[in-house]
């Protein structure tokens, strides 16, 4: 239980933080100082580590909740779609030999030199 | 009868419970990246409750037992962060020019056709976060002012379509680097395509796990600048 202790003081840390008008979730705050902290201690508490894995385990059933909201977002979908599916799709194939090529340029580049 | 099982204070969590449950017993048994569970479990919660005329509210009211370890769980995402990091070393100038680019790509290019094709303010803040892993999309979605429903979704399916197209359009662009196959499969294509990069071998696994997670936390605190800047109000 040490371990989700961890996870939930961090959450309020993040909360607190976000309340003095650093623009962003408590929660995303909580996991930058979480991982601040790990890197200083360059190792990652027993406790920590199984808790995290057993939460991340119940991650996917977790997201369900959230995307069922659709089910009010119809219209918007509806409505929208020619623009959703190029938006979502158009920037994939872009994005994806772009990333991939600049990468790949890079280390190969630097394995010559 | 049917309202007494509806207003049970567990019913969210046996609904969403045995959608998930189908959900994986459909994926085990068609193998395709296309069911991917939490879009079908989705699907079918929402079947569910249409057919036993619950609204959404009802439902996530009662299922938030579920949904509260949310914050918690995106905390613990320090974790495997942490651990990939280590690969990091291999080549971290290549591997954070690639992030930034890539990253900035994504977001520009969705938010540029959406805006091009009229979508409207609520739409762009839920398609900003589609490649991020879905626990911080949701927030930066609710921050920005979009929709976490639309914006969970989105990212699925980015995950889905990503993954489904990534092998050939790395092919035609002649990648065999496993570290940049790797990279580029976890930043467009978060959880799915770090779990096909896991077919393909260890290290490409290793990075795409590793661009996934650097991609939820350098989005995460770039997005909200970057929106603030380019769409105020």
């Amino acid at each position: 239980m040490l371990g989700l202790l961890m996870l939930i003081l961090f959450q309020f840390a993040g909360t607190l933080i976000a309340g003095l008008g650093v623009n962003l979730p408590g929660p995303v705050i909580g996991m930058l100082l979480l991982l601040a902290v790990l890197l200083l201690m360059r190792r990652v508490p027993e406790p920590l580590q199984i808790t995290s894995s057993h939460l991340l385990k119940y991650l996917p059933l977790m997201l369900i909740p959230p995307a069922v909201g659709i089910m009010s977002q119809w219209e918007v979908i509806t409505s929208s779609f020619v623009a959703i599916s190029v938006a979502l799709l158009g920037s994939l194939v872009i994005s994806i030999p772009l990333t991939a090529w600049i990468l790949q340029r890079l280390v190969t580049r630097r394995a010559e030199s | 009868m049917l309202a007494l099982i509806v207003s049970h204070p567990l019913f969210g969590l046996l609904v969403t419970l045995v959608g998930y449950q189908l959900a994986m017993e459909l994926n085990q048994r068609t193998r395709t990246l296309l069911t991917q569970p939490v879009l079908v479990a989705t699907l079918i919660v929402v079947s569910l409750l249409l057919l036993f005329d619950v609204d959404f509210e009802t439902y996530y009211a009662s299922a938030d037992i579920i949904w509260l370890f949310l914050g918690p769980a995106t905390v613990a995402l320090a974790v495997p962060l942490y651990t990939h990091l280590k690969r990091i070393q291999d080549y971290f100038w290549p591997l954070l020019v690639a992030l930034l680019v890539g990253g900035f790509a994504t977001v520009l290019l969705t938010l540029g056709f959406a805006w091009l094709l009229g979508a409207g303010p609520e739409l762009l803040a839920s398609l900003a976060p589609k490649s991020v892993t879905s626990p911080i999309a949701i927030l930066l979605a609710e921050d920005l002012g979009g929709s976490p429903a639309l914006a969970a979704v989105f990212v699925m399916i980015t995950g889905v379509a990503g993954a489904v197209m990534a092998p050939w359009l790395l092919e035609k662009a002649g990648i065999h680097l496993p570290a940049a196959r790797g990279f580029t499969l976890g930043l467009n294509a978060h959880a799915a395509g770090t779990a096909l990069a896991l077919e393909e071998g260890e290290e490409t696994g290793a990075f795409a796990a590793l661009a996934m997670s650097l991609t939820g936390a350098v989005t995460a605190i770039l997005l909200p600048l970057i929106y603030g800047l380019t769409y105020p109000g």
